[in-house]
């Protein structure tokens, strides 16, 4: 009984959603960024301007998760409860994958006619664009990002002042502002091994390796992976654990407790992404912080943020095109920068917010330059795990750097093949 | 409603009508989804879009996965710690509990017990996950008191370390799955004849000896009962894992329904994952139908 009960309580439950899905005036958007991110902020304040022009419309937001969208956005998009409006995560597996199966309307009339080809420059639409097989970089315009995202070192200012040291603009001094933290008895880089943040620190340093070559074909899946770059940063790594430059128990942390060790002042470097920003712009009171990118040649690890995709099913293409515009235009993305957010096209001095500022004004070194070298976890489906879980293995020593590199190469050289 | 079309005389059609909603429920949530996860694991398909055909691919490419075989030898250590320890701890457990502490300390020192041992069965999984991970952290309690102690050699990576993973990952599932074969065992005992333990106690039997022929004796059915449950929940465990480690350091702690899902959601390889969902529910109901029949046996036997 008690599963019919159930089988009839969905039943219910789709009827009636089908149902608030007929009335017209109402804009549903959904998003995941936190509430208390720059991002966050700055759009549910862009929200309230949208309710304000279009008083007789019902506004429907949703908070959602990366990682319920992460899981089951494909299905969302393919059922007819999709919103209007929302956040998707860039990236072949993600938005290349439901644009290559029709789930997205394309974007490319509005992107001229809204002005969005006047904000934006080529660059930053590199994410938006995927190809019939869903492979970024040509191909219609099926979403817009309206802000940035890099992997930069996080650096307690008062400890590097108080042991003497500078902000490292070569590897020699990076690893020599470690060894002086060291010698004091201190831990210098807080990871979290069990984490995102392990991936991404391997990329910085495979990344100081990398030509716009191996860019290019890694994140394209081009060829077999060449895996030089990654050994230097698999045996770098390695050698960071075995001189304490990182806790050997870093596999047992993940970002939170790896950005917590951060935060309470205990390790003066915590390598991640800008998405820490707004956190620590609101937490760290105790001591003055600031951002140093890894020292490469050219790439960066970052991209442009997650994208506004609107669903095939959008009943409010309108809406949700002038939603996107409110929050491309000079005050939200100032609003943004504000909030500690890494803002796409604020005017630097409309910023007031040193921490927005400077991400803003690095963003734009890196984009410029194009030196924005993308996730290493996205040219594979399912790489972020494979990565997680392999550098845990390097970190904890159950694998080699020469068998960490084979393993990548062996999932990504049968992703490469079978594509 | 039972004398439907006025066959009252015929009450085995009429129960019929009792189980329909029972059968439609299980049609829709079990078999439909069974028969489609069948069908799917023959195919190719990313979630979306339209499933391509691949015969026994899916199959063939589980045969040389390590990851699908480690998960696999990982599952037979979670049967130790969630079906044979369980089972062994709970029965020592109840016994002391209904045997003993009852005798000497009362109903409500016992019945404490007895709630104390429950309790992480009615906390959320990932509430608890949530806190062992904490627990266990290398900056965890456990630790910190260790070095409090003056134990600090003992502190170690729990979670993080692939050769502690494992275990401590186990050592949080016996803790959540003892207390059901606690109270299963204990009211079992409510049902033994307190003549048996009295008669036993006159000829001089001590407690274990007790144990041992009068409470595992007679509490074989509710034995089976928890161990087959345990059982199908061991080759089934997804979501301490899910919480406390995510199936690492390197894969330490992955199991099969992990795998399912890693390869469902990230890797979008639905019908590999179809593949290996079809895998583990075929051996749950083999061991499940093996483990009934040699019930069935022993019953008969009684």
């Amino acid at each position: 009984m008690r599963k019919s009960i159930l089988a009839m309580a969905m039943g219910a439950m789709v009827l009636t959603t089908g149902m608030v899905h007929a009335q017209e005036k109402t804009f549903n958007i959904w998003w995941f960024e936190d509430a208390d991110s720059a991002e966050g902020i700055a759009w549910s304040h862009a929200l309230d301007e949208l309710r304000a022009n279009h008083p007789d419309v019902t506004v429907n937001f949703e908070q959602k998760t990366f990682a319920q969208l992460q899981a089951s956005g494909s299905m969302i998009l393919n059922s007819s409860q999709a919103p209007d409006l929302l956040e998707y995560n860039k990236g072949n597996a993600t938005a290349g994958l439901v644009s290559s199966q029709g789930l997205l309307l394309p974007l490319d009339d509005a992107f001229t006619a809204q002005g969005w080809d006047k904000i934006l420059n080529e660059g930053d639409v590199v994410l938006s664009k995927y190809d019939e097989m869903g492979i970024y970089g040509s191909g219609h315009i099926w979403g817009i990002s309206v802000y940035g995202e890099y992997v930069s070192a996080f650096y307690n200012v008062d400890m590097f002042d108080k042991a003497g040291l500078t902000v490292p603009t070569t590897m020699d001094e990076l690893v020599a502002d470690f060894e002086a933290f060291k010698v004091q008895g201190i831990i210098p880089l807080a990871l979290g091994g069990a984490d995102t943040s392990g991936q991404h620190v391997l990329a910085s340093l495979a990344y100081t390796k990398a030509d716009d070559a191996w860019i290019q074909n890694y994140q394209g899946l081009r060829a077999p992976l060449d895996t030089a770059p990654f050994l230097y940063a698999a045996q770098t790594m390695v050698d960071w654990v075995a001189n304490g430059y990182v806790s050997k128990d870093s596999t047992g942390m993940n970002d939170d407790d790896a950005a917590l060790q951060f935060m309470s002042g205990k390790a003066p470097i915590y390598i991640s992404g800008t998405w820490n920003l707004g956190k620590f712009n609101s937490n760290i009171k105790d001591f003055k912080w600031g951002q140093f990118l890894v020292p490469t040649p050219k790439y960066s690890v970052g991209s442009t943020g997650n994208l506004w995709v609107v669903p095939k099913g959008s009943k409010n293409v309108e809406l949700a095109e002038e939603f996107i515009s409110l929050t491309l235009s000079p005050k939200y993305q100032t609003e943004m920068a504000n909030a500690g957010g890494v803002a796409i096209a604020a005017d630097p001095a409309t910023i007031t917010n040193p921490v927005g500022k400077n991400a803003a004004s690095v963003f734009k070194e890196i984009s410029d330059k194009n030196g924005l070298g993308f996730y290493p976890d996205w040219p594979v489906p399912g790489f972020y795990d494979v990565l997680i879980q392999k550098v845990a293995g390097l970190l904890q020593g159950t694998s080699t750097p020469d068998e960490f590199v084979a393993q990548l190469k062996q999932v990504y050289d049968d992703a490469q093949e079978n594509q | 409603m039972a004398d439907i079309g006025g066959a009252s005389t015929d009450d085995k059609r009429s129960y019929y009508f009792y189980m329909l909603p029972g059968a439609i429920g299980f049609v829709v949530i079990v078999l439909i989804p069974q028969i489609a996860n069948f069908a799917l694991s023959f195919t190719s398909w990313k979630g979306v879009g339209v499933p391509r055909l691949v015969g026994w691919h899916n199959y063939l490419r589980l045969l040389t996965d390590g990851q699908f075989w480690g998960s696999m030898s990982h599952t037979l250590l979670f049967i130790i710690s969630m079906t044979i320890i369980p089972v062994v701890l709970g029965l020592v457990l109840a016994a002391l509990l209904f045997d003993y502490i009852r005798d000497e300390f009362g109903e409500a020192v016992s019945s404490l017990f007895r709630a104390g041992f429950y309790l992480p069965q009615i906390l959320p999984v990932t509430a608890a996950g949530v806190l062992w991970g904490w627990i266990l952290s290398p900056v965890g309690v456990v630790n910190t008191i260790l070095d409090a102690v003056g134990l600090g050699g003992m502190a170690q990576n729990w979670l993080g370390d692939a050769t502690f993973a494992l275990p401590a990952v186990s050592f949080v599932i016996v803790w959540i799955q003892v207390g059901y074969c606690l109270v299963v065992f204990m009211a079992g005992l409510s049902r033994v004849d307190p003549a048996l333990y009295e008669a036993a106690e006159l000829d001089g039997a001590g407690w274990w000896h007790r144990l041992v022929t009068i409470t595992i004796p007679m509490l074989a059915p509710e034995i089976f009962v928890v161990a087959l449950t345990t059982l199908i929940a061991a080759l089934k465990v997804f979501a301490p894992i899910f919480v406390l480690t995510s199936g690492g350091p390197d894969n330490a702690t992955l199991v099969p329904s992990y795998l399912t899902y890693y390869h469902f959601f990230t890797t979008q390889r639905v019908g590999y994952a179809a593949a290996i969902a079809v895998v583990q529910t075929i051996l749950t109901v083999v061991l499940a139908v093996i483990f009934l029949r040699f019930q069935a046996r022993q019953e008969s036997k009684e």
